[in-house]
């Protein structure tokens, strides 16, 4: 056990090595060996990160290089408070940043009198976290292996996910916010380079600049979150001794002093932290990003969904969450507010969409939602317990999605549309009008799916349900009636689209012989030969397909990870059972939180939603689509709502016609201002010195000429001596400004 | 900390505790001063022998490997944690009367402040030199002239007397004016004259305050144009042979010729003048706003081994001359218009991003330029911060600004010096400058593609990379004393992100431009030159004490006096 603790720092140095490897090693020119590489040692890596849960969860810590016991604080009291205290105020009280298990830290450098101490810091919440993310990035390794087989660049793509999952991991286990934040820039610009992987399309590129500039909208907000944390604190090191941000005395401090603009140091602080969360997390105002995301490879779409960057956000706000608490309240009101409102505000817009991958990913935007909600009524362990749940059963459905999406483009007018535009081909192939009774011709995918999908819907017994209903239950018991009536809300739609998204893909008559035909607005003639070599590969690949007859295969190396994922998806729950039996309440023991109290009302509210979503999109769609050229049900209905949601609510439009144009009118201004009015300025001094070196000339020629000719004709001969070294005329000037810089000297000196 | 007193060394003069003689003996300074100057001498032999042009080219960079060796003795030596009766303490220091008359010695030493800049200008000299292997036209007055300005910019470095320092300053735009006059591009002559007559008008003010300050101090009894005693007089630091500090010497000055009774009896008015005296000679050479029009045009008429030189090293002298003379000469009126000096770093860091977005489809070293004067703008926040007025802020927060500032300029010399190389490569292969010409390179050049991608990260300043260390350091530094700017600032950070990625697009992603189907991807001595560059830049990135730790005692020093309410 202490070889666990003790290594810990492998976990997230394993996956590095083998981004390093297969980046700077001749490995990289094999795509199978560079994929396998990354996938052993994301392996070694996950049995680390399980075996540190183990550790960790029986108690064990490193405390210098001694492996001690700790004392696992919710254990005993469980049964003693049992479910009658579910007081809200009692259990946001209750909120105890949990004891490290493992904390090295080394000396990384000087600031003036002291230093800044960089480090390891591993708790039960993380060791939970390392534990999901090795899990489901692995699975996503192992899947990427036969869904990018057909790229050229496929070792390329094994080295970015595998530093994307290194800094996933080390955010994690960052002993202190610079750390942490500086692993979650690292994992921006690994969104950049994979959002951005099929860099031929401007789709892609774009989508890439976009994530990255708008997570750094939030990202340097939350700088300066950090940096007024620090300047508050005197270091940004996790933990409650005296110096380290979580120190009680230090947040009763901020909580109480006000600063200049009125708010709380505390609300402040928090406030700024938060808006890292808002974009990372994809949270209203900052979600553009994400649907947009949507550009890169389907595996990259998994791992940023659920196991890395998203999962970040809300894994912050729960880092950081005794600063939210030390304000009045304030702070954890906006989270609230902002949480509830992305969830509803995303469920809605993902009912109107026809692309498969953005289904899930406004799915995604909502799921957050609920958790950053939840944190901001003082759930922690449920928006914890949530995220871990989410990350398993979100992967899952993304990598079944593209496991359809794969089989979707072997069709035979996909395939042909492929020659012409592959762009237009793959948004064809995402479409899920152009989808359905893949029941049958994708079983494995097909139930695999089903398990995501009932965990996402929230049924019992599936993990969904179970997280679900402990973020309802705590917005029910809180008395927090607005978040839970929008959330409620939020939690049918999600059934519903899921259903109606389900039933489109898998049931009824397969609709791809006749497919929407996805309508490329960046065609050109030239696009299509940059994408030419990646055509060929895929070429191959359709050819292989329809020699042998098959259009739909499932690539047994793309269903075990579905498979490995399900099995999280159905048995999640059974992590955090709400009742006092042996192993139930297990996280909030782990986590050393107060347990939330299972509540047979609320379980049968969160049932009753889920079954009626499902009702609804089952009947709802039942009969629609006999063909995919037919409007959607609810088109029909509400024409002008359908529409708005579509085309999610043209939030990105707004922002094109207002924040972006803008910029580019300040940068012109800018730009203006140098060449007109500030070089203008340089230029007309000196053509006023110029002028005045001129009129000096003619009074020196017409009235002092005699004397100084000899030296003048010796400056002029110098001159043109100088000026065939070709040195124009600098000297000249030279000789005036010093003529004036003396004058002025005389004058400063002797007649002031 | 040692005792104060007095030494008796090497048989010259006797050195104060604060300064310290090299350990064996060896004048490593001069020596390192000396090594590109002797180049230049190898170079005009080999004019005089008619050796082949390529060998001058392959022979001179290689040469610049003597002074990086040089300065490796020189950091090796270097005790970063040394300090002596209120300052880091000077090393290496050589001191010998030179000019008996007006008291000018000739005095070189580093200290922590200068250290890193001595690193970085030995490290970008061989980039440059490895930049202008393309050059066929008067190569041998080329290289002269590298080697030329690396020595100016080392003796402006090293040199601890105004004398001596006012002329390494002066002519350190001999060569670069040349550099740009005869090698640069089409706009060559206008960008040449600008730069040359705006730095020099600039530094006027200074010369002449410098004589104001001769002849006080000559009243007040120790005439001297040392800048470490003037610094120690400046900040209140016991000094032998004179009392009080500079303000008061400057005002009893004043008084004496009567020009107190004429502008009146505020001895900060008189520091003030000569805050802006100093404050404008250097904020221009920093480029900062309004005094940056220069640079977008020095920067991109220039050849490429002058656009290195001159964003990677020679912007930083001017924020090495506030650290050097402005803080500590007049911190009274540093602090008084800290809030001004903030609030123009503010507007450069946000023109400077918004300039560079300006020029997403035009010039790409005009791009490169305009993102420099943007992140020199945090290096001007983090000086003015450090300055400011006391509120909260701890001595820790000043120190921190200006550590980070020190990182900051490390880190924006190696990784624009990089972008400007490589700007330059993609010239050679190419033949355009234009960003609006290029697209889908990543397809023929990865490598190359790699490559820019990284230094382009590390220049806007990604976790990981050493600018990002600068910056964060700058804005925890700066948010103590200056918040409302620093917050302001971060504008900064989003726009220059954007101006660069744009860029990085327009050159390497997209549908490839056929013109470009056969373009050379970086070749083995290219990456001999970028990687190591990129590799410092990632070793900071990650590790960045063995830079910060050079400067921390010393600016820890220096900014103690800003804990007080200064000005009355």
């Amino acid at each position: 056990m202490a070889f666990f603790l003790q290594y810990a720092w492998l976990i997230p140095a394993l996956p590095l090595l083998g981004c390093v490897l297969i980046t700077f090693t001749p490995l990289r020119q094999s795509k199978v060996a560079s994929g396998w590489t990354t996938i052993g040692l994301m392996a070694l890596a996950t049995l680390l990160a399980v075996g540190l849960l183990a550790a960790s969860a029986q108690g064990f810590a490193l405390r210098d290089g001694q492996l001690v016991t700790l004392e696992l604080a919710g254990h005993g009291e469980a049964d003693a408070h049992g479910e009658a205290t579910t007081h809200s105020e009692k259990s946001k009280e209750a909120f105890a940043f949990p004891e490290p298990n493992v904390v090295q830290r080394f000396v990384w450098a000087p600031t003036g009198t002291t230093s800044f101490a960089m480090g390891i810091y591993v708790d039960t919440p993380v060791a939970a976290l390392l534990a999901m993310v090795t899990i489901t990035s692995a699975c996503i390794h192992l899947f990427s292996l036969g869904y990018m087989a057909s790229n050229a660049r496929q070792s390329r793509f094994f080295s970015f996910i595998s530093l994307f999952t290194a800094a996933m991991l080390l955010m994690a286990m960052a002993d202190n916010l610079l750390l942490f934040f500086m692993a979650w820039e690292v994992m921006g610009l690994c969104s950049y380079l994979l959002i951005g992987f099929l860099y031929e399309r401007p789709q892609a590129y774009r989508a890439a600049i976009k994530a990255f500039i708008v997570t750094r909208i939030g990202d340097v907000l939350m700088l300066l979150g950090l940096v007024y944390l620090y300047t508050q604190a005197g270091s940004l090191a996790f933990g409650t001794a005296p110096g380290e941000i979580f120190n009680p005395e230090f947040l009763a401090r901020i909580g109480s002093e006000t600063s200049a603009v009125g708010l709380s140091h505390a609300t402040g602080i928090a406030l700024l932290i938060f808006c890292g969360t808002v974009g990372k997390s994809a949270q209203f105002p900052l979600h553009v990003w994400l649907p947009d995301a949507m550009e890169g490879p389907t595996p990259v779409s998994a791992l940023i969904h659920a196991a890395t960057m998203v999962s970040a956000g809300v894994f912050l706000l729960a880092r950081t969450f005794p600063i939210f608490e030390a304000d009045n309240g304030t702070a954890l009101a906006v989270v609230a507010f902002i949480g509830a409102f992305t969830a509803l505000f995303a469920a809605t817009i993902a009912v109107a969409q026809y692309d498969i991958k953005r289904i899930l990913a406004y799915s995604t935007l909502s799921q957050l939602g609920f958790m950053v909600a939840v944190i901001g009524i003082g759930g922690w362990v449920a928006g914890m317990f949530h995220l871990l749940a989410h990350a398993f059963f979100k992967a899952l459905l993304f990598l079944g999605s593209g496991s359809i999406i794969h089989g979707m483009e072997a069709t035979p007018r996909i395939a042909d549309l492929h020659h012409k535009d592959e762009y237009a081909a793959q948004q064809t192939a995402q479409d899920i009008r152009n989808m359905g009774g893949l029941r049958t011709r994708m079983p494995w995918t097909f139930w695999t799916y089903t398990l995501g999908f009932l965990a996402l819907a929230g049924v019992v017994p599936f993990a969904g349900f179970w997280s679900k209903d402990e973020i309802l239950a705590d917005a029910f018991k809180g008395g927090h009636w607005v978040v839970f009536t929008v959330l409620a809300v939020a939690a049918f739609l999600t059934a519903f689209y899921m259903t109606r998204q389900w039933r489109l893909v898998f049931f009824g008559a397969f609709r791809g012989e006749q497919p929407v035909v996805y309508v490329n607005p960046e065609r050109r003639s030239g696009h299509h030969k940059a994408s030419h070599a990646h055509h060929d590969d895929e070429h191959g690949h359709n050819e292989h397909h329809a020699n042998t007859g098959a259009h739909w295969h499932e690539d047994p190396l793309m269903i075990a990870p579905l498979v490995i994922l399900a099995s999280f998806a159905a048995l999640g729950g059974l992590f955090n059972l709400p009742f006092s039996i042996p192993g139930g309440h297990w996280l909030n023991d782990l986590w050393g939180q107060e347990p939330a109290s299972f509540s047979l009302l609320v379980a049968g509210i969160s049932l009753l939603i889920a079954f009626g979503g499902i009702a609804a999109g089952w009947t709802l769609y039942g009969t629609a689509f006999k063909t995919a050229q037919e409007r959607d049900p609810l088109d029909v209905r509400a024409p002008g709502v359908f529409g708005l949601l579509n085309e999610k609510y043209r939030v990105d439009e707004f922002y094109q016609a207002s924040i972006v144009r803008f910029t580019a009118l300040l940068a012109l201004a800018w730009a203006w201002l140098d060449k007109a009015i500030l070089d203008g300025i340089i230029n007309g001094i000196g053509r006023v010195t110029l002028f005045v070196g001129r009129l000096n000339f003619i009074v020196d020629d017409t009235v002092l000429n005699d004397g100084p000719d000899a030296v003048a004709d010796g400056t002029v001969a110098t001159g043109k001596r100088a000026r065939r070294l070709q040195t124009g005329k600098a000297q000249d000037y030279i000789v005036y400004v010093f003529g004036g810089a003396v004058i002025l000297a005389l004058v400063y000196l002797y007649v002031l | 900390m040692r005792s104060p007193g007095c030494r008796v060394t090497g048989g010259f003069m006797s050195l104060p505790s604060y300064l310290i003689p090299s350990p064996d003996g060896m004048p490593w300074l001069t020596l390192l001063l000396l090594s590109p100057l002797l180049g230049i001498a190898l170079v005009g032999l080999a004019g005089w022998l008619r050796m082949d042009d390529r060998l001058v080219r392959i022979g001179a960079t290689a040469w610049m490997g003597v002074p990086l060796a040089l300065a490796m003795v020189v950091w090796a030596l270097f005790e970063p944690d040394a300090a002596a009766a209120g300052q880091g303490a000077v090393q290496l220091v050589e001191k010998m009367p030179w000019i008996r008359a007006v008291r000018v010695d000739y005095f070189l030493g580093v200290d922590g402040l200068s250290m890193a800049l001595v690193l970085l200008t030995v490290v970008m000299a061989p980039v440059a030199g490895m930049a202008s292997m393309g050059v066929t036209d008067r190569v041998k007055a080329h290289y002269a002239l590298l080697l030329l300005l690396e020595a100016a910019m080392l003796g402006y470095f090293l040199a601890l007397d105004f004398f001596f320092f006012f002329i390494f300053w002066e002519f350190s735009l001999v060569p670069a004016f040349f550099l740009i006059q005869n090698w640069g591009r089409d706009n060559r002559r206008y960008a040449a004259f600008k730069f040359f007559i705006y730095t020099m008008a600039g530094s006027l003010g200074m010369l002449l305050l410098f004589q104001v300050i001769y002849l006080a101090m000559r009243y007040a009894g120790l005439p001297t144009f040392n800048l470490v005693d003037l610094g120690r007089i400046g900040q209140g630091l016991p000094v032998e042979g004179v009392t009080g500090t500079l303000r008061e010497i400057i005002f009893a000055y004043m008084d004496h010729l009567g020009v107190a009774n004429v502008l009146g009896r505020y001895p900060l008015l008189y520091t003030s003048i000569a805050f802006w005296a100093i404050f404008i000679a250097f904020a221009i050479k920093l480029a900062v706003w309004p005094f940056h029009t220069w640079l977008p045009d020095a920067y991109t008429e220039a050849p490429i081994a002058g656009s290195i030189l001159l964003s990677a090293v020679m912007s930083k002298m001017g924020a090495y001359g506030m650290l050097r003379i402005m803080l500590p000469l007049v911190p009274d009126a540093s602090q008084y218009f800290a809030p001004v000096m903030g609030g123009l770093a503010l507007i450069g860091i946000v023109a400077g991003a918004f300039g560079a977005l300006a020029n997403t489809g035009g010039d790409i070293k005009r791009l490169i330029a305009y993102t420099s004067i943007n992140h020199m703008g945090y290096v001007m926040l983090a000086i003015a911060a450090a300055a400011a007025m006391p509120g909260m802020a701890s001595l820790d927060s000043r120190a921190i600004a200006l550590n980070g500032a020190v990182m900051q300029m490390v880190a924006h010399g190696l990784s624009t010096g990089a972008l400007f190389y490589l700007a330059g490569l993609l010239y050679l292969r190419s033949g355009s400058w234009s960003l609006s010409d290029f697209g889908g390179l990543r397809v023929v050049a990865p490598a190359f593609a790699g490559v820019m991608g990284t230094a382009m990260f590390a220049n806007l300043g990604l976790p990981g990379l050493a600018g990002f260390v600068g910056e964060f350091f700058i804005f925890r530094g700066a948010w103590a004393t200056l918040p409302l700017f620093t917050g302001l600032a971060v504008i900064g950070l989003i726009v220059t992100a954007l101006a660069l990625l744009l860029m990085f697009q327009r050159i390497f992603l997209g549908s490839l431009n056929d013109r470009w189907d056969r373009l050379a991807d970086l070749r083995p001595g290219e990456m001999g030159v970028l990687l190591p560059l990129l590799a410092i830049l990632l070793v900071l990135g990650v590790y960045p004490a063995p830079i910060m730790e050079l400067g921390n005692v010393a600016v820890t020093e220096l900014v103690a006096i800003f804990q007080q309410v200064l000005h009355t």
